[in-house]
């Protein structure tokens, strides 16, 4: 978590391509127990996808010699998942169009300057493997219970009734 | 993937309300902007629609020892981003409280001025303002410009609609609001009925208490005739000991979730009405947001 992005974050605004959540391709996610320290590419299809297999709980695999006990778990209904990545600077200045078009006020142009960066959402899921070491994880996971997060926080955020 | 080589441009994991897939036209209709924490005071990072001028919270869940397979790569850390729809009253109530030290009528655009947070100014821009604010403030028209004031007491009065409006939520969720609830609720199902819909307004407390100043959620405790805090201050609630104790990583972009300490809620479970009522004091049965997200340590060892 180190790259140049943090510092327009900070300061400035990361705009969200619009159309890139329409365009992404579904992925494959898989939560793993385990940290792997960097992130990079790495040949899942080869080595873990082909080892997954139905067992008598859930789905099983193995990473690193060690047994994984997994099961599919859903994305919250009325939301959907999204893989993004900060945009390559150039691209995604040439990428907004000229500033006529973009149609914005004085103040906000303003604000803007360039601090500004872009993220674009690559692929899409609706849901995703979640793994626990030698047992499935389970109702009482800890992702579980994030993921029942949506639904409270529409209630604590919804507007109250007038008197 | 991405920037190629040895380190990939890293990958974020989000859920995101569904319409906003379909919601914006524009090429800049989204954007993440760091604006105030309303409890804290510290900078959390917002989603900001301005096709259909929604505010959306950005909430991280961080486990230790997580990492995720995304297609063909991995990406360490295994975070889970949430934009979930927020109430931008919180927000402005966090700017009305602040202008209210100086005790007197101003436009709205001068309470939501920020030097730390200058987007601060977008939420002048979300639709029905002027109604939300109806809720909170006092206010006074003067050459059709208005001017607003905080009032404490039409506050209280909106907070306490949206406990007992998350109370009803954590109830059809089936949400469990107490570590006791199973025992009492085999031996003695009278009290646990009696007992329950406290526990379901300690909760609603708590979690709405992270979207409000600390003082402000102090008054709306005695508002709501929740049980005091009798010893004063000698045992600050666990969140504000968490919230010093923990070095701020400035690098972090998105907002910091100090979670609740486990030990604590632990030990809830397990109690004797004499320590359920020392418990109630110091309100660590008041459930804070964070503990949806993020657990310190929860090692496994097999």
């Amino acid at each position: 978590m180190e790259s140049g992005g943090h510092d327009a974050e900070a300061r400035g605004r990361v705009h969200l391509r619009a159309d890139s959540l329409r365009d992404a391709a579904p992925a494959a996610l898989h939560l793993l127990p385990c940290e792997v320290p960097t992130s990079r590419p790495a040949p899942v299809a080869r080595f873990f996808t082909p080892a997954i297999r139905p067992g008598p709980d859930g789905l099983q695999a193995s990473f690193r010699g060690r047994g994984l006990r997994g099961e599919e778990v859903a994305v919250p209904p009325g939301f959907v998942g999204y893989v993004m990545e900060m945009e390559d600077k150039g691209a995604a200045l040439g990428a907004r169009g000229s500033p006529q078009d973009s149609g914005k006020e004085p103040a906000e142009e303003e604000l803007e300057r360039n601090f500004d960066r872009v993220l674009g959402a690559t692929a899409c899921f609706s849901s995703f493997t979640l793994w626990g070491l030698e047992t499935v994880p389970g109702p009482d996971a800890k992702v579980r219970g994030a993921l029942s997060w949506p639904s409270l926080a529409a209630a604590i955020h919804a507007p109250v009734s007038d008197d | 993937m991405g920037g190629g080589g040895e380190r990939a441009a890293e990958q974020r994991v989000f859920l995101l309300p569904e319409y906003l897939k379909n919601a914006s036209k524009m090429k800049n209709g989204l954007m993440f902007v760091k604006l105030v924490n309303p409890c804290s005071g510290e900078g959390a990072i917002y989603l900001f629609n301005m096709c259909l001028q929604q505010l959306f919270e950005i909430k991280v869940f961080k486990e230790k020892h997580h990492s995720w397979f995304i297609n063909q790569s991995v990406q360490s850390g295994g975070l889970l981003h949430f934009a979930t729809p927020m109430d931008p009253l919180f927000l402005l109530l966090y700017y009305l409280i602040k202008a209210d030290k100086a005790g007197k009528f101003q436009p709205l655009d001068q309470v939501l001025m920020d030097d730390m947070f200058p987007n601060s100014i977008l939420l002048l821009k979300l639709p029905e303002l002027e109604k939300l604010l109806q809720h909170v403030t006092q206010e006074k028209e003067i050459n059709s410009r208005k001017y607003y004031k905080y009032s404490k007491e039409k506050t209280l009065n909106w907070l306490e609609k949206k406990v007992h409006q998350t109370v009803a939520a954590l109830k059809t969720n089936n949400v469990n609001v107490s570590g006791r609830v199973q025992a009492t609720a085999i031996f003695s199902a009278d009290q646990a009925s009696s007992e329950k819909e406290e526990d379901y307004i300690l909760y609603a407390y708590g979690l709405i208490s992270d979207y409000i100043p600390k003082e402000l959620s102090d008054d709306l405790s005695k508002y709501l005739k929740l049980p005091e805090p009798s010893a004063p201050l000698a045992n600050p609630p666990s969140k504000k000991v968490k919230l010093s104790d923990e070095p701020v990583e400035a690098k972090e972009d998105y907002t910091k979730f100090n979670s609740k300490d486990l030990k604590t809620e632990k030990k809830n479970s397990k109690m004797t009405a004499a320590q359920k009522a020392l418990a109630k004091v110091d309100k660590s049965g008041m459930k804070s947001i964070d503990s949806f997200f993020g657990a310190k340590n929860k090692k496994k060892k097999s």
